[in-house]
């Protein structure tokens, strides 16, 4: 029987976010989604920030999770994981609790209750979807919203060229908590991805993990190109792939060869007035972004040195069966 | 019918299975297998991307059986084979082609080696019975496709041993004469009468053939050298090529001048060069019209030649004059003591078709004591008369149909080429036998003769950053000092070189069962199947949830997922 | 046996007895006391509990959702400015039916910043959809923490037990602890039928759309409108296990034939109860002590307002531009009676003014001095005439 809905239930992974939720096509939160919970399996309990992903996977009377799940409100993701976690500790129970949220729920609204829950050192995994804006309330900047990004709140215009600001560097704050663990990824890297979930699921701990996660809406492109826009965003140095152990870096996934921001930055909608000619801060922009991305290869040590199976080039080579590494 | 309001609105797991987002879709994803460069330019029809995805799942065995669906005799060709294949080979745009022929040459002798059955069609054996006349590459593979397809197959052929101008026209040192004997005797061991020594025209005419069998496959090669002389002169003590290579094959005979100028452009002129050379002979040129492989050359203008062969003979002191013709002979008496040439090129005509020009005040002189044509060759009309009208050789169809000649079929060098990249070599013999089999089968069974056609993948459909730069495996070959002329020159990769270059392979246009559709589907509308779906691939697009996001397609590394308008 | 104890320290005891698996810790005065003792508690091994301190209110109250949600008994305290921080959560926690319990150290709200006790907090979530419980005294605090959680595992939904700030909070009293023994056969232990469970996985806090709002609201409306039954057989049955009765939604004393009630919740209760005795004036009257504030009991209180013809409620709150908040409520509720006592409402120590015994005779002569409402303990000098 090769039926689809015969084979739905004998698929070789596990299913934590089924079909028929409602993200729009091409949704890199909802694919970074259904990664994280089919490598984190069955034995876990979901928080959900209130966001795009609440919303697309929840319209009562259906739900897309296959897992406990449990929303509240905007900010309070990493706080009623800490009451999850704390009730299972009270009883004994030994699954693992996985926080979600946006960039919005993470970088701004939701930063306390997540700074209190890893501080107080609950053993939950917590994943921030980020898509670099306020997507759900029809992408408005968050902080963290690249510099010079369009959005709703940082249109450009006579006196502006997008977001003025620096995207928020979470991580380095992350850091400052002295986890055990805490990573970067992205969609464009499953493998990696995975393999990140995993180590954080088997800590006993707080984790975090941040998964970039492109959104064609907000960011102006097709459906289609998310995962080239994604690896681009990796290969630019935009969007450096790191691990940290109580808060120092572990390892980085080299670049191979990285790419020109403008390769990054011409696929999407939010950076059209940096390509507008004649404006001469549109040059000036392309040419910060550009410098940030390089700050970036220097502070973490991104180019490679040779052919790294794991580098940038080496880590989404597939084979006959499979990825080629797993 | 209302949903009754849950105790704080809680839901089920999993019933957003109840919201078809299918609905949404405007364009869907659909598998499509395209057909591979490799299998496009294949003579024979091989499909390479398919027995290089067996051999990627470690199973030589089922890649063999897969080659020989289409040719029965991969051990001959890996060693004689120009490849097309790894000329249109994407992995030559990428880094560089996968070494097919060394691959296919290490399948044919792991045949040979293991004694692998050939595998026959499952259909019920017939009553009809079918003469091939030549036992070269094209009537062995006519006669082994109509024997897998359950035939009575005679082969004919004036020689005492089968194989043709393989044994005939073709060094050892590129074919080892016992990997013909053991590939071409487990091919007639299948099941074909075979009747050695038996000449058309001479012990058999066509006309018995055809009142006694219910169809006739002529693959009787062209065995007589091409007329050739320069604006109608001819030196008196004139040797043609392919004669005196077989001269030499046979007896071991070989004039040896000081200097020879070899005109032609094709294996043979090659072949007699580098046999020339090794016998002593100092000057060796060869004249061409072609060109040498390069940038600048237009593929259909390149010499067809084995790539290799020409690398080879170029190491051991053979002399090229690309885009060149001879315009005179300079004779001292009836002796020949030098050639003018002149540089010319394939040109379009004011019609479009190419033709070549000479340009005047190229003309340069080569001083040689000999001249040798190996500009091709033509039918031997004996016995043939009633086929070939008065020309070099036989008229058909793709499928060997000769027309008025209902239940004649012929192949090979025999037929009518278009003469062009494949034509005239071993594979397209291969491959003109298997599909008259197909147009015997057909008309006996009373059907329409079918070639499937698939097509052809563009490089820019592939998602490159799926694979990564692999140099190509090494082959051996013999070092220039201890070439002679009868140990193969080339060597095969060994079992993991072939298996290690196997998986360099980008399964163009085909599924490469990589996950990365079930893996990179943001809608879980993408499911995997362990049995294989009916299209051949291993997953199944679920379009009661698919959205039409094309994220698969544009991730497939293969281009084996289109995106199509949705009804 | 009879101890003498702190109010939040009671509390905090009677929490611990009734064995929560999570109790989220936040100060805030006048509550703090309470997790204080709790913290205490549990570094003397003489609560096993999970102890979360958190770094808000805020949080405090997630926390206790999602323990509550996982399938804990799940305990929290507040006051003020917490729980209009928690306000968010506190609506959630109901809307989801969660079985949590909070107290509140009911305080006064800024600006102007003032940490001294009256009802504007637990008033200002008066709609959140929690059951809402008045203590008058600590031995009702302490009873009322225990039933608090019977009434809202056999409700699924919230209680919020209010506890007057410093008057209670703070103040030594005798009373009598219930051991453990008697509150475990009380209170079974905790079980949630919705408890996030990867062996039934259910997706709690879903959207729910036009198309079925009103009806989440109309079940969670109902279930409050009935916890009434669950709250008096809570205080039945804890009668019946230690002879105490908190006086399920409401209770009246003074002279049958009185014609003047003064309707009042919280420890404005005992203080009048004290007054009654010691000053009780010239008319009579009854003291109506109104327990259940969510549910809001309407019938109950037209059966004890039959026969009276004035009926003086005491806020100790003011919803600005209206007047007291009990006050509008009584009023509408008796509306339906065939012949409904005038009701006259007065605000009474707002943000921890202190209210004396001698105010009772004061509240006694409200039918003749007030139409509508006033705050009767105003001095007016301090007062710009303009502001008066």
């Amino acid at each position: 029987m090769t039926e689809p809905a015969s084979l739905r239930s004998r698929q070789p992974r596990f299913r934590g976010l089924e079909a028929g939720h409602r993200a729009c096509q091409g949704c890199g939160e909802a694919l970074a989604a259904r990664l994280v919970t089919e490598s984190a399996g069955p034995d876990v309990i979901l928080t959900n920030a209130t966001g795009c992903l609440e919303v697309f996977t929840t319209p009562w009377p259906q739900s897309a999770w296959r897992v406990p799940w449990l929303h509240s409100l905007f900010e309070n993701s990493a706080a009623i994981a800490s009451g999850v976690e704390a009730a299972l500790k009270a009883q004994g129970r030994r699954t693992k609790v996985i926080a979600m949220g946006g960039d919005g729920g993470t970088f701004d609204i939701g930063f306390q209750a997540l700074s209190g829950m890893l501080e107080r050192m609950h053993n939950v995994l917590y994943v921030c979807y980020d898509n670099e804006a306020y997507m759900n309330t029809g992408i408005q900047r968050s902080s963290s919203t690249p510099h010079a990004a369009m959005t709703t709140t940082s249109p450009p215009g006579k006196n502006r060229m997008g977001k003025r600001h620096m995207k928020k560097d979470l991580l380095s704050i992350i850091a400052a908590h002295h986890v055990p663990y805490a990573a970067s990824a992205s969609v464009a890297y499953p493998q990696d991805l995975r393999r990140k979930v995993r180590r954080a699921m088997e800590i006993e701990g707080p984790t975090f993990l941040l998964v970039h996660s492109p959104c064609p809406l907000g960011w102006g492109h097709d459906g289609t190109l998310s995962i080239e826009i994604a690896r681009l965003g990796v290969q630019t140095g935009l969007f450096p792939l790191i691990e940290l152990e109580r808060g120092e870096v572990a390892s980085v996934m080299p670049i191979r060869n990285p790419v020109p921001v403008v390769e990054y930055l011409k696929r999407q909608g939010r950076f059209r007035h940096l390509f507008s000619d004649g404006d001469h801060r549109a040059r000036e922009e392309r040419e910060h972004l550009q410098a940030l991305a390089d700050y970036n290869i220097e502070r973490y040590g991104l180019k490679g040195d040779g052919d790294d199976p794991l580098d940038t080039d080496g880590a989404d080579t597939v084979r006959r069966g499979g990825p080629a590494r797993t | 019918m209302p949903v009754t309001m849950t105790r704080g609105a809680f839901a089920l797991p999993g019933t957003s299975l109840a919201f078809k987002t299918g609905t949404w879709r405007n364009t869907r994803p659909i598998h499509t297998h395209a057909a591979a460069p490799c299998h496009g330019a294949c003579p024979a029809g091989e499909d390479q991307q398919e027995w290089l995805a067996r051999l990627q799942e470690g199973r030589p065995r089922e890649a063999w059986e897969a080659l020989v669906a289409m040719n029965p005799m991969p051990a001959v060709t890996g060693r004689v084979c120009p490849h097309p294949c790894e000329s249109a080979c994407n992995r030559g745009q990428y880094d560089s082609p996968i070494a097919i022929h060394g691959i296919e040459r290490w399948l044919g002798d792991e045949a040979i080696r293991h004694n692998w059955a050939y595998p026959l069609l499952d259909v019920p054996v017939r009553s009809q019975r079918v003469a091939v006349v030549g036992a070269g590459p094209a009537g062995l593979s006519a006669a082994y496709h109509l024997l897998r397809r359950r035939y009575n197959v005679v082969l004919f052929d004036a020689m005492p041993e089968a194989g043709g101008l393989l044994r005939s026209a073709i060094p050892p040192t590129r074919l080892p004469r016992d990997v013909v004997d053991k590939e071409l005797g487990r091919i007639l061991a299948l099941g074909i009468e075979f009747r050695p020594r038996t000449a058309l025209g001479r012990d058999v005419s066509l006309d018995q053939l055809r009142s006694e069998f219910d169809a006739v496959f002529l693959g009787v090669g062209a065995g007589k050298s091409r007329h050739w002389d320069v604006d109608g002169a001819v030196p008196a003590d004139l040797h043609e090529g392919l004669g005196m290579l077989k001269e030499w094959l046979v007896v071991g005979a070989l004039p040896t001048p000081n200097a020879v100028v070899i005109h032609g452009g094709g294996n043979t002129a090659v072949d007699l060069a580098r046999v020339m050379r090794r016998a002593g002979v100092k000057d060796v040129h060869v004249v061409t019209a072609s060109g040498l492989p390069g940038p600048d050359t237009e593929p259909d203008d390149v010499l067809n030649v084995v790539p290799r062969e020409l690398e080879q003979a170029v190491e051991e002191g053979v002399v090229f004059h690309p885009h060149r013709t001879i315009n005179r002979l300079i004779m001292r008496g009836s002796k020949v003591v030098g050639v003018e040439m002149v540089r010319l090129k394939k040109l379009p005509d004011g019609r479009g078709r190419k033709s070549r020009v000479s340009f005047e005040g190229t003309e340069t002189v080569l001083h040689v004591d000999m001249v040798v044509p190996a500009i091709g060759e033509v039918v031997d009309p004996t016995g043939m008369e009633s086929v070939l009208h008065g020309k070099d050789y036989i008229k058909t169809d793709r499928f060997g149909r000769i027309d008025g000649q209902a239940g004649l079929f012929a192949g090979g060098d025999a037929r009518d080429w278009l003469k062009g990249l494949t034509g005239g070599t071993v594979s397209a013999a291969i491959g003109d036998g298997r599909r008259a089999a197909e147009a015997i089968d057909a008309l006996l069974s009373g059907r329409e003769a079918v070639e499937p056609v698939r097509p052809p993948i563009r490089y820019d459909r592939l998602n490159l950053a799926y694979y990564e730069n692999r140099p190509r495996i090494p082959l051996p070959t013999l070092e220039l000092e201890k070439r002679n002329d009868t140990d193969e020159i080339e060597g095969g990769p060994s079992g993991a070189q072939a298996l290690a270059e196997a998986n360099r392979c980008f399964s163009c246009g085909n599924c490469l069962a990589c996950d990365n559709c079930w893996t990179l589907c943001p809608d879980n509308a993408v499911v995997k199947t362990t049995e294989l779906a009916s299209d051949g691939s291993h997953y199944v697009f679920d379009y009661d949830y698919c959205k039409g996001c094309g994220l698969c397609a544009k991730e497939c590394p293969c281009g084996y997922i289109d995106m199509v308008p949705d009804e | 046996m009879l101890e003498a104890l702190e109010g939040s320290q009671a509390i905090a005891r009677a929490v611990a007895l009734c064995r929560p698996g999570v109790v989220a810790a936040y100060p805030i005065t006048p509550q703090t006391h309470i997790v204080e003792n709790l913290s205490k508690l549990v570094a003397d091994g003489r609560l096993e509990t999970e102890l979360v301190s958190v770094e808000s209110e805020f949080s405090a109250a997630s926390v206790a959702l999602g323990a509550s949600a996982a399938g804990s008994r799940a305990y929290t305290a507040s006051s003020s400015q917490g729980i209009l921080l928690m306000a968010e959560v506190l609506f959630n926690i109901s809307g989801m039916r969660l079985p949590v319990v909070l107290t509140c150290a009911n305080r006064a709200l800024g600006a102007p910043i003032n940490i001294w006790n009256d009802h504007a907090d637990s008033m200002a979530v008066r709609d959140c959809g929690w059951i809402q419980l008045h203590c008058a005294n600590n031995q009702e605090a302490v009873d009322t923490s225990i039933q608090a959680f019977r009434i809202a595992e056999a409700t699924e939904l919230p209680v919020m037990v209010c506890v007057d700030g410093f008057v209670l909070t703070h103040t030594l009293e005798t009373l009598e602890m219930p051991d453990q023994k008697l509150v475990d056969a009380y209170l079974p232990p905790f079980r949630f039928s919705r408890m996030l469970d990867p062996k039934h996985p259910l997706s709690l806090g879903t959207l729910v759309g036009p198309e079925y709002f009103a009806e989440t609201r109309q079940a969670h409306h109902r279930a409050l409108l009935d916890s009434v039954g669950a709250i008096l057989e809570a205080d039945r049955a804890w009668q019946a296990a230690t002879g105490r009765s908190c006086g399920g939604l409401l209770t009246v004393e003074g002279p049958e034939d009185a014609r003047i009630g003064v309707l009042a919740m919280g420890s404005l209760v005992s203080t009048f109860e004290e007054a009654m005795e010691v000053l009780p004036g010239r008319k009579k009257a009854k003291l109506i002590k109104l327990r259940a504030f969510r549910p809001f009991p309407d019938e109950a209180l037209r059966h004890v307002c039959e026969g009276l013809t004035d009926l003086v409620v005491v806020d100790r709150a003011i919803s600005t531009g209206f007047g007291g908040v009990l006050g509008g409520e009584v009023r509408s509720a008796l509306l339906e009676m065939k012949k409904a006592p005038k009701v006259h409402n007065v605000a009474l120590g707002l943000g921890g003014r202190d209210v004396p015994m001698e105010m009772w005779p004061r509240l006694l002569a409200v039918p003749k001095e007030v139409e509508g409402f006033r705050i009767l303990d105003l001095d007016p000098a301090k007062l710009e005439p303009a502001d008066l």
